[in-house]
């Protein structure tokens, strides 16, 4: 019975850390990155009042929007928050509903996201995000491949496809940490992840910019609706983070138990102003980057992933 | 004794280096590129040298940086005619690096389950599947010419060729035959073709290649 309450803890601290304070990693990303720039930014809240707001305010929706226009942002909330139920986004070890998928079903329940995203905003019938569809999948068919190919490779080094398995095998030696095509997977997942959460230094989301690649998708969207889109872009953008971090960049620190599990959060805090640094630096330093060399930037991307199976199988 | 690990670090990163040069169209950082590919490939000889005690591979490490880090890299800028920032007109790096990518995997894998895997290969550092990263390079290097119009380009890819037979060299050739042959095609092969092909023309087409 204490273990079932001890899991049930877990499980809450856990999903509800995705859930509330994704926004909260955003809001000071962009604070620390106003400060390096020299401005005093918003509020790191800023976040939070944004989606306080829409949620408050009325929904507009174009005359030709069928049904998954306006049903598909709850659905989409919905399988991210699924997803923080299956990987190892705060507590090191299983909870409930997380033998539901492996890591790979993981991978395809973010891509059917990417998926019902796109068709739900071509459904607003509006050329401007028309647009922006065709520009997000000229991107992303590199993206979506090599989110694949680094789980498959995940699952190679490891034997298993169990993101909790390649946790503890990756903090029982260091030996295994610096393994060669662990390496090229970090590498290739942390490019995945820096364009798949708008932190390329090409993207703006700006209302009249040309650089925006995700917020095209939103155009058309408002009031609740838009409130939910953009904190399920938060907490996807917190989940795929805490994967980089706890499975592929830093896997150690994290503690077990109920009490363990409230002192995980403070420990992924902590680790998210690691990479919230590094983006940081990486967006202030780098000159922007031409919008069609986000093609470049993913193919290389992809290569890694693929070059590190390749040593996975043949070197061993 | 040879540490496996980084073996593979060091050819890794070869690879990287060679597919740095294939994304990258300036000539300047790609003649820099390919001479650091040659630097990486001496410093695994230096490696092996030290590790197993041999004096030959601290020699064949000192000639490939000499003739190709230094030598060569002179040549090759002295071929680009003094212009800086001139580059070639590359036709999508994306495309170039994921048909590079099939090319080499496919290559590998053929010649590892078809190949390799048959004929038992040992070598003196331990460390066959290794040999591995030296036909990844070669492919790679054979690509660069096919995909380039530019002589400093397709000289770059026949480096990588040479380089990726050194490399291969070093795990399973006896290395005094190896230094010899090194330097064989590194003097006649690289420095006299190098400086007279980039004098020759720096960019070759189909066109001119028809006219008698």
């Amino acid at each position: 019975m204490a273990s079932d309450e001890a899991l049930l803890i877990e499980t809450i601290v856990q999903v509800s850390a995705a859930i509330l304070l994704s926004p909260l990693y955003q809001g000071i990303h962009e604070k620390l990155k106003a400060f390096v720039e020299g401005r005093r930014g918003p509020s790191f809240l800023q976040p939070y009042y944004d989606i306080f707001k829409l949620l408050k305010k009325e929904v507009v929706v174009t005359e030709n929007s069928s049904f998954l226009f306006i049903y598909t942002p709850y659905v989409v909330f919905g399988i991210y928050l699924l997803i923080s139920f299956l990987i190892p986004v705060v507590y090191p070890s299983p909870i409930y509903l997380t033998p539901t998928v492996d890591f790979l079903g993981g991978a395809l329940l973010f891509s059917l996201a990417s998926f019902l995203k796109l068709i739900s905003s071509v459904e607003s019938g509006s050329n401007f995000v028309a647009l922006g569809v065709s520009r997000v999948l000229s991107f992303i068919f590199f993206s979506e491949a090599t989110l694949i190919t680094v789980f498959f490779g995940v699952a190679l080094i490891t034997g298993t496809n169990n993101p909790y398995v390649t946790l503890q095998y990756l903090t029982q030696d260091i030996s295994h940490y610096l393994q060669l095509d662990h390496v090229l997977i970090t590498v290739s997942f942390f490019m995945l992840w820096l364009f798949e959460t708008g932190k390329l230094p090409a993207e703006s989301s700006g209302l009249s910019e040309m650089g925006m690649i995700d917020d095209a998708l939103l155009y058309e969207y408002s009031g609740k609706l838009l409130g939910i889109l953009k904190w399920g872009s938060y907490v996807k953008q917190y989940l795929l983070g805490s994967v980089l971090l706890n499975v592929f960049l830093f896997p150690w620190l994290l503690q077990t138990g109920p009490l363990g599990a409230l002192l995980d959060v403070f420990i992924m805090f902590l680790k998210w102003l690691l990479l919230i640094l590094i983006s940081v630096i990486i967006n202030t330093t780098l000159a922007k980057l031409r919008l069609f060399k986000v093609q470049d930037f993913l193919a290389v991307s992809f290569i890694l992933s693929v070059f590190s199976l390749i040593v996975t199988v043949l070197i061993g | 004794m040879v540490n496996a690990q980084l073996l593979e670090l060091i050819s890794a990163s070869i690879i990287v280096s060679a597919l740095y040069i294939q994304g990258q169209a300036y000539f300047k950082p790609t003649i820099y590129a390919q001479a650091i590919q040659s630097a990486l490939i001496s410093v695994l000889a230096f490696y092996l040298g030290f590790a197993l005690n041999l004096i030959d591979y601290v020699i064949l490490g000192v000639t490939i940086v000499v003739l190709r880090s230094f030598i060569i890299t002179y040549f090759l800028f002295r071929g680009l005619k003094a212009k800086p920032g001139i580059r070639e007109s590359t036709r999508g790096v994306a495309s170039e690096l994921v048909v590079n990518l099939a090319f080499f995997f496919l290559a590998v894998f053929i010649l590892y389950y078809f190949v390799l895997g048959r004929i038992g290969l040992t070598t003196e550092a331990g460390a066959a599947t290794l040999t591995i990263f030296s036909f990844i390079l070669f492919f790679q290097g054979l690509f660069l010419i096919v995909t380039r119009r530019s002589t400093i380009a397709q000289i770059i890819g026949f480096i990588e060729e040479e380089n990726s037979i050194v490399l291969f060299g070093i795990l399973t050739i006896p290395i005094p035959f190896l230094i010899e042959v090194s330097i064989f095609l590194d003097v006649l092969g690289l420095v006299v073709i190098t400086s007279l092909l980039t004098l020759q023309k720096l960019e070759h087409t189909k066109l001119e290649e028809l006219m008698g």
